[in-house]
């Protein structure tokens, strides 16, 4: 159990002007899931890596349960890190991988075995705790690795897309199980990914990652509904957001609308209220509109758009379709997977207004309240 | 197609066996000359195989060893010391230096690793001043030191441990790390282990290195009772009258002489084949 603070953290390497962590700021509660989240080379493992103490910090601070732990080596941490490529010692059978930092913290020997015993027991791996990792498969290793996490019982659990080696189907099942190993073990868990699936199902909240920088930190929930800005929007949710370039311009009923060259939106009077507040009327904006609030049928008679069916994707319980709205924009929708439609067909959407978002052109902030 | 990989196949394996075979001549060579009567040891052309083994040349080499001054025990003894803490010591120094260089950057690494490699060029003969004033000057003539700390430094050696070392992931390091091993407990538990074939390697050539070594007995002992074994079998046949003398001797002590390498890469070979560092890693 422990309460992770971690104020202003950059990370440098070398003469390095560029940070490759910027001013991290983020505060974690007791028993909570937090995914770092982000594309390559977005610095969230290196953020992970500072937590652990293998990397040194170059400015700010890291408390662990108070204890500033900056300059705390990695065993004095109370902490235990899964690793991407497991890292197991491959000169030592099963059990000694499991009972290893047991024994370099000279535990008794029954008590080695019966904690070995009972991590073995809960991932389901005592038939090989004799093998070496040589004669285990990608999952069996994996759960070695959790083993070797979980026989400690530390304050903190550090995962580095420990599940990026396995195949799609057995990474499905590993991420229930450490969703239940969270569940069952009450401790802070800190998860890095690349995988939005993976944060979404198994964060409790999110950190959203790029270029060093902190995009967003929110519940799984309000990152997908209420992304903070274009990249966030686009990097979670698959297939992406569709945004789209327009104008905000009153009507002559006095209400907003967004227009392209082909497309006339009608904005939703609470959606409006915010653009007017952000003095966005006669100004250029981007609208985001997720693929699941687009429709063959229009809820409302007004936020309807037409384009050209150009391709479609079939997910089994989902069809997304590919419709060219012009200016080589491309608008997917999710539609209903026994609906077909031939190349060139025009096609009329309806768009579920009250979940438009909009962002500045230039930032790509969302407008919000 | 299955006929041509299997054809194939099989003309490689022979042509690996006959290139094992080749290699093994020198060894049967030596075991066979032992055993050769001196009319077989003279022959011209000479036979490569006894035709009449014999075990005059063992007693022989009894007699002269009971014969001289100092017994062929205390020769033997003396190799046996030095080569044990040569090969221990010098294993240690290499996988610890390999290792610094490996998975510890620190500044002028590149130079140091440079001046070892650079080291691997000169020849032995070029460093035998320096050694002598070294050895000489810490007082360390007629002792065991003496013959020990001139074998330490096996360039080679340190070289095949960092590239090894290198290839161990350094996640293996960081798990043993946050697991609460010291950077010694990394090193003995994880990097050596891993590294079992080279530091093996390693091992082998140090012993070939000391076991053979004759330099240190001719130049750094003036005692005869610190000589070691090599030394003692280069006196059997020199500074003598004649080219036959103590030639049947001089056979049997070759193959003494080999029989320990022979046993020494035998126990050791199996390592070098066995665990490799990937093993637990996809």
């Amino acid at each position: 159990m422990a309460n992770i603070r971690i104020d202003h953290i950059y990370k440098r390497y070398g003469k390095d002007k560029h940070p490759v962590v910027k001013d991290f700021n983020l505060e974690i509660r007791d028993k909570e899931f937090i995914v770092f989240v982000g594309p390559s080379g977005c610095g969230k493992s290196t953020m992970l890596r500072m937590i652990a103490g293998l990397e040194d910090i170059t400015e700010g601070e890291i408390y662990i349960d108070d204890q500033l732990v900056n300059h705390l080596p990695p065993k004095d941490r109370d902490i235990s890190m899964v690793f991407q490529n497991y890292a197991l010692y491959p000169n030592m059978s099963v059990f000694e991988n499991i009972a290893f930092g047991l024994r370099m913290r000279k535990l008794p020997k029954y008590e080695i075995e019966l904690a070995v015993k009972k991590a073995s027991r809960i991932l389901e791996i005592e038939s090989y705790l004799h093998r070496k990792p040589r004669q285990l498969s990608g999952g069996q290793r994996q759960r070695v690795a959790i083993g070797r996490a979980i026989v400690r019982n530390p304050k903190l659990f550090l995962m580095d897309e420990p599940l990026s080696n396995l195949d799609a189907k057995l990474r499905v099942a590993m991420r229930m199980e450490i969703i239940k190993l969270h569940q069952s073990l009450e401790t802070t868990f800190i998860y890095v990914t690349h995988d939005q699936v993976e944060a979404m199902t198994m964060a409790d909240r999110i950190v959203v990652m790029k270029e060093g920088v902190i995009q967003q930190i929110d519940t799984p929930e309000r990152i997908y509904t209420l992304p903070s800005n274009t990249f966030v929007a686009s990097f979670i949710g698959s297939p992406q957001i569709n945004l789209i370039s327009g104008r905000i311009q009153e009507n002559a009923l006095g209400g907003l609308e967004f227009l392209t060259s082909r497309l006339r939106i009608a904005i939703h009077e609470s959606n409006a209220e915010l653009l007017r507040k952000h003095g966005q009327v006669n100004r250029q904006v981007l609208l985001g509109i997720r693929p699941e609030n687009i429709s063959l049928e229009a809820l409302f008679s007004d936020a309807v758009v037409t384009g050209t069916y150009r391709f479609t994707e079939l997910m089994g319980a989902d069809r997304f379709i590919y419709l060219d709205i012009g200016q080589d924009q491309l608008l997917t929708a999710r539609v209903s997977p026994s609906v077909r439609f031939e190349p060139g067909d025009k096609v009329r959407l309806g768009i579920d207004s009250l979940k438009m978002l909009f962002f500045h052109p230039d930032t790509g902030v969302r407008f919000a309240d | 197609m299955r006929l041509r990989f299997s054809l194939s196949r099989i003309s490689f394996v022979v042509l690996m066996l006959l290139f094992a075979a080749f290699m093994l001549l020198p060894i049967v060579f030596i075991i066979s000359h032992a055993f050769k009567p001196y009319d077989e040891l003279f022959v011209y052309p000479p036979e490569f195989l006894v035709k009449h083994p014999t075990t005059q040349n063992f007693v022989e080499l009894m007699q002269v060893t009971s014969n001289s001054l100092i017994p062929l025990s205390r020769y033997l003894f003396n190799s046996i010391v030095v080569s044990a803490l040569t090969v221990v010591l010098s294993t240690i120094i290499s996988a610890m230096c390999g290792y610094a260089l490996a998975k510890h950057p620190f500044p002028g690494r590149q130079l140091v690793f440079s001046t070892i490699v650079l080291m691997l060029m000169f020849a032995p003969e070029v460093v035998q001043i320096p050694r002598y004033l070294v050895v000489s000057r810490l007082g360390l003539m007629n002792t065991y030191p003496g013959h020990i700390l001139p074998l330490l430094a096996l360039p080679v050696g340190v070289f095949l441990l960092k590239q090894f070392m290198e290839q161990i992931p350094n996640s293996l390091l960081e798990a043993a790390r946050i697991d609460g091993a010291t950077e010694f407990g990394l090193f003995l538990k994880i990097a050596v282990p891993v590294c079992m074939p080279a530091v093996a390697t390693v091992a082998i050539l140090a012993f070939q290195g000391s076991w053979s070594n004759l330099e240190t007995s001719a130049y750094f002992m003036q005692d005869d009772d610190m000589k070691t074994f090599p030394f003692f079998l280069s006196t059997l046949t020199s500074n003598l009258a004649n080219n036959v003398a103590r030639q049947g001797a001089a056979a049997v002590a070759t193959l003494i002489v080999l029989l320990p390498n022979l046993v020494f890469f035998i126990l050791l070979q199996r390592k070098v084949i066995d665990t490799m560092a990937h093993s637990g890693i996809k």
